[in-house]
This record gives structure tokens, sequence and C-alpha cells, in this order.
């Protein structure tokens, strides 16, 4: 597995996705809600980039665009999706430009590009087995061969480790625990062999024994199959062990980007090093913790300058509370970039 | 051990939930969710239970205050004007007065609070039951309890909606502290916050106990969530206590296997630390119909013949760490090794 942090180009043409100033708001009776305020980050080959940040903050929106499952009443204003199946691939496709229900989206959804979600029971279908749901994948992707199809199930199930692939193929989802069903859809979204993974915080509905079986399982599979995974979570340990970038998203933009080892041993954003100075840490947690003032604005809301500027302990008045930052480079060679004032 | 200081006593506590199946509702089953757990907490001091998913340990926390009925065992409260009562026993009229020292605060603060009541009718709520207060002088006190867990009191008279979940958790806490406890029940109070709040949450609670020397017991099942705030641990498996320990003990020299596997579990917050330990294979078993001896043996490593015929009772094995496996002499497990310490510095502010 490449966990050692190579020189990534910023200007790279592997990028399995590259999120270009995507824009998403939210029109409900209350009010618009940006959600999104101009995403950027790209997805390197192979690799497993990480979306951090708190509830609220645009990450799980920001995988629904790419698989442009977001719900009606939020519009894509404006940005591009581009998207390469292969390396090299030139254009690349702008995913955005495809309708929600066009036959291109349809391809490349669970097929190309699959998810995974946070909840595994409701996002099983009850009322057909397991199987089932692996098989209907493959038959709309991979092939018309209903054999075939609940064989190659089989083998996925056994490749995600169940103990007991045929009984479990053959089982509904209420017949399974929280782990075993998480395995399952790991194994759909695995079904169709995809370039990219979404996982929209796989464990957090997880305990911590089952969730370490599930990170190892991904990080085996990851390495094995070499898909590049987009890792959603708010666990900055989740995060610490199993990405090899990380984006840190605050109020619908990307904040910092950084290999794994900067955002924890050099961050430079205020929010990153709040939020990593917040968590109690295991066998040296005692004594106070440093904690962010406030909490993460109302949606509805919007906030001139930075966002973070309201909490933020070094916010400098006149600047950080009128002007966005732009996304500056730290260190070019290893693609760390930062959205502050006192970085620019 | 001097039990003067005993707040809180524990012993063969249970709670037997039964199964109903058929046309009938006959009980065809028992889901034993606390099957006989001892425990003490002392005044002042916070004990964290932790377990996974199903083990018990709200059930537990409930079971001390009645709000589930317990099935066996007794619970010992030493209450400042009653003196030692055992809270299963006590009728109507005593649980009335005992009610005041023994308080909770729930883990879902989007469910625990009536949204039918303003801020200060939740708070004031305790206070007015229990005759201590009325008129201004309750206002007053709810003004003083929400200044205290950092709410404004000008937001009396809004209701929880208006609220984002870390504030309305702190409401829950100025409740529970409306009527001077001396042991709070904490049930997974941090579980449903996000990061950032749960520090200040969790550094509110720690000053609330510096200033008013409640106790505290603590459940829940982050674990690093419970180092930070626990004086003693005791960690829960299928209703059972497996160990309890002071605090570092428990961490950096676990004595049960399946302490050991819990702490090697969990994802540690360090790049550069990239382990990839032996993993628990398997799940939790169901407390309904759990397996034979130490309800742990079918997924422990060192397991041996006896373990699967004989339970194995929670035994002192010196310095008040508990623990309940045969061969907790024998064994040497592996702890948390402590992380790096990483400072980080915010990067100095500048003037324009």
């Amino acid at each position: 597995m490449t966990t050692q942090a190579t020189s990534i180009n910023l200007t790279s043409h592997d990028d399995v996705v590259r999120v270009e100033d995507l824009k998403v708001n939210f029109y409900t009776q209350l009010g618009v809600v940006n959600a999104l305020n101009g995403v950027s980050f790209n997805i390197p080959r192979g690799r497993v980039l990480g979306i951090v940040g708190e509830s609220g903050c645009g990450k799980s929106i920001t995988g629904l665009s790419i698989m442009q499952l977001v719900v009606a009443a939020g519009r894509t204003e404006a940005g591009r999706i581009m998207f390469r199946e292969f390396a090299g691939q030139e254009p690349p496709i702008n995913i955005l430009e495809y309708g929600k229900n066009s036959p291109e989206m349809r391809k490349i959804r669970g097929n190309n590009i699959s998810m995974i979600f946070q909840e595994p029971m409701s996002s099983l279908n009850p009322c057909y087995t397991v199987g089932n749901q692996i098989e209907e994948a493959i038959l709309l992707h991979q092939t018309d061969d209903k054999s075939e199809a609940s064989k190659r199930a089989v083998e996925v199930l056994t490749k995600v480790g169940m103990p007991n692939p045929d009984r479990i193929a053959a089982s509904f989802p209420h017949e399974l625990s929280g782990g075993m069903r998480q395995r399952a859809m790991i194994a759909m979204a695995l079904s169709c062999n995809p370039t990219l993974l979404i996982a929209d915080e796989p464990t957090t509905a997880l305990d911590v024994t089952t969730e370490a079986q599930i990170l190892d399982l991904m990080r085996g599979l990851q390495s094995e199959i070499g898909t590049s995974i987009m890792f959603i979570t708010h666990n900055m340990g989740v995060v610490a062990q199993m990405c090899d970038e990380v984006a840190v998203m605050y109020m619908g933009r990307v904040v910092e980007r950084a290999t794994v080892d900067d955002i924890f041993y050099e961050p430079r954003h205020p929010y990153t090093i709040s939020l990593l100075q917040s968590i109690p840490r295991l066998g040296r947690s005692k004594g106070r913790l440093s904690s962010i003032e406030g909490s993460v604005p109302d949606p509805y809301s919007t906030t001139p300058g930075c966002s973070f500027h309201p909490r933020c302990p070094v916010a400098i008045k006149g600047l950080c509370d009128t002007i966005v930052p732009e996304e500056t480079i730290v260190d070019a060679a290893k693609g760390h970039t930062v959205r502050c004032h006192l970085n620019s | 051990m001097t039990t003067d200081d005993m707040l809180l006593e524990v012993r063969g506590l249970k709670k037997h939930f039964p199964i109903r199946t058929g046309l009938m509702r006959r009980v065809t089953g028992m889901v034993k969710a606390v099957d006989g757990i001892n425990f003490h907490i002392r005044k002042g001091e916070t004990l964290g239970l932790v377990g996974e998913s199903g083990c018990g340990k709200s059930t537990a926390g409930r079971a001390i205050l009645r709000l589930h009925e317990p099935t066996a065992g007794e619970v010992i409260f030493n209450d400042p004007v009653l003196g030692k009562i055992d809270v299963t026993q006590a009728d109507r009229e005593t649980m009335m007065k005992l009610r005041p020292n023994m308080q909770i605060i729930f883990q879902d603060p989007f469910t625990s609070l009536n949204p039918r009541l303003t801020v200060g009718q939740i708070v004031g709520e305790p206070l007015e039951i229990q005759h201590r207060a009325r008129g201004t002088e309750l206002s007053d006190r709810v003004a003083e309890l929400l200044k205290e867990v950092g709410i404004r009191p000008e937001n009396m008279t809004r209701y929880p909606h208006a609220f984002s979940g870390g504030q309305r958790q702190r409401i829950g806490i100025a409740r529970a502290l409306a009527l001077n406890p001396s042991l709070i029940i904490c049930d997974e109070p941090v579980s449903a916050l996000d990061v950032s709040i749960q520090a200040q949450v969790l550094n509110l609670l720690d000053e609330l106990q510096a200033k008013y020397g409640m106790a505290y017991l603590f459940i829940g099942h982050d674990l690093s969530v419970i180092e930070h705030i626990s004086d003693r641990v005791a960690v829960m498996y299928v209703g059972y206590i497996v160990e309890m320990a002071k605090t570092d003990k428990l961490y950096f020299s676990p004595k049960h296997p399946y302490t050991e596997a819990l702490l090697n579990a969990i994802p540690k917050a360090d790049p550069r630390l990239r382990t990839r330990p032996v993993r628990l294979q398997g799940d939790v078993p169901s407390p309904a119909n759990p397996p034979s001896g130490c309800y742990f043996h079918p997924r422990c490593r060192y397991a041996k013949d006896i373990c699967s015929v004989e339970r194995p009772p929670l035994t002192d094995i010196g310095d008040e760490h508990f623990v309940a496996c045969h061969f907790a002499r024998e064994l040497s497990l592996t702890g948390v090794q402590a992380l790096s310490d990483i400072t980080l510095e915010m990067p100095k502010p500048r003037s324009l």
C-alpha cells in the first residue's frame, strides 16, 4: 500500500477525480443554504483521500455530488467534476454535464464510481437478500448471465471476509449484524471493480472492535485492488490510520489540503490545529482539553470573509472578517495548500 | 477500605428483560442485559463505564436510578440526609427524597428536552417538584444555573429547538445540576456531539465537578473520552463487568483479554503509528443467548478448556484492580502505548 507520502505534483494528470470550484445551494422554505461554497480538490489515482470536518460542513454533499445523488432541493450552481476512468484519459469527463438520470450517468454510478453509506441498515433493501442486491449491480453493469452474476456475488462476499458467503448471500439484511451489513455494503460497492469508491462515514455506526475489522478490510482491499477511495469521516483517528491525503472542510470550503503526515504534524490552518487539539488523545489525556469557542454557524446565515473567523483565536480584524482567503500553496512538492490569511 | 467516603455501592445488580412471543405473549426467554454487576463509587470521583453497544452499560445506569426496575441486587446509596439506603427497596416517598441527590444526563440532547417547555421551565422543573424555590427566587436560581453551564440567562424564555446540540446538552446538565446532586449518571453525554463541542462539554463537566464535588458515573463507548474524564474505569461485556481498575492501570496494563482487544482496536490519531495488531474476530454475542462459561471465550485468543465451562468471578488482584478472568495473573497483555506528544502551535496573529 502507498502509505508513504510520495511527492504529488499539483498539476498531476493522473487524478481520478478533480473537483473544481463546486458550488451547491439548497433552496428550502426557510431560505437558501450555501452547502458548498467553491470546493476544489483532487483524488490521485490509487490513493485514499480523507475528507474531514464537523457535521454540516458539506463533506457528505461533496460525495453525493460526485455520484449526482444530491436531492432535488440542492442545485449545483457552478463548478466541474472531472473524472478519468483510466490513467491519462484525455479529455476527462465532466460528470456534471450528464443529467442525473442520463444513461451515461447510470453507467458510471455503481460501476466506475460507487459509494458506501454510514447506516448499513437503512441503505440495504430489507425485501431482498444480500445476494440479490449484489447481483443487481453486476447484472446492470457487467454481465447478463444470472448464474454468472450470483457466482460473482458469492466471490465478492468471500473477498470481504464473510465467514460463510453462500449462506450470507441467501440472508436478508435483518439477519446480519451491523459489521456484517457493512461488509455486505462494501461487497456491493466493490462488485463492479470501481475506479473510485466513496465511503461516507462507513464505520461511524459501528463499535470500535467492529470498526477496526472494517478499516483493516478496507485497507487490505485497497492495496489489493488499487481502488482510489474518498473517505469521508469526522474521526481524526480513522483519518490517521486510513488516509494518504486529507482535505479538511469547514462551512462548505476546503480549508486545508495536505498529506496525512503534514495534517497531523504540520497543520497550518487554525481550524485544523484546533480540531487536533480538541480530541482527547489516548495515553496522555489529562487536564483541560483545548476546545473551539462557539459552534458551527447557522447554515442559513452567511459569514463574510473567512468562514472560520468568528471562532478563530488568531483572526485578524479588518482582514479575516471581510476578505475570503484564497487557496495558497504551502509546499508545492507535497501538495500542501491552505486557505488562511496568516499563511498567504 | 473505609466505607465513609463511599457514595454508591452496587452489589449483584441484575436487569433481565423478558422476551415474549406468540399470540399469548408467553415469556420464552430472557435478555440478560445486566447480569450481576458489582462496583462502588466514592464521593466526588468519576467512574467510567465502558463497553460496546448492547453490553448493558446504559441499562445498568438506569437500573441504579430505578428508571428500569432492577431484577435483583442491591444499590446502596449514601444519602447526605438519610444515610445508607438500598435504592431498590425504597418506597415512593423515600425515592422522592433520594432523587434530588441522584440525577442523570442523557445521550441525545434532541429527545431529552421537552420541546413544549421553555428552557427556564425545563431547568426550573426539578426545583418546583422538590419545592426548593418559587417565583423570582426560582427564576434567579435558573438564571444562575444557566450561567453556570455557559448559556446566557436571557435565553430562558426560548424553546429547545432554538439551540444547537452542544447548547442543549448544556441545558440538560443545568437541569441535572439544579438540585445539587451528589451523583450524576452521565449516559453518553458527548456521543452525539461534534469533536470541538465534545471538548467544551467535557471541560464543563470537569469544572463543575471541581466546584461542586459531585461524583459521576460516566457511561460511554469512546475509550479516549472515558480515559480523559475518569478516575477509575469499569469495562462491561455482555452484561458483566470484566475488568475495573484505576484509569492508568487499566489503560497501560490491562489484565483482561477483552480490555486489551478493545484498547488495541482504537484508531490512533497519529499517522506515524500505523500498526495492525491482532484483531478481535466475530461479533458480540446476544445477551439473550450468551455462550457458556466466560462470555468472552469464543473470541478470546488465550482461552483454555476451563473458560468454556466456568464463569470467572470478578476478583481483586491487588490495588483495587478487579478482573474477571481465569488467567488474570498469568497473562501479560499489551495496553495503550502513549502517543507521541505532538505540540501544535497556532500561527502568530499579525497586524495589518
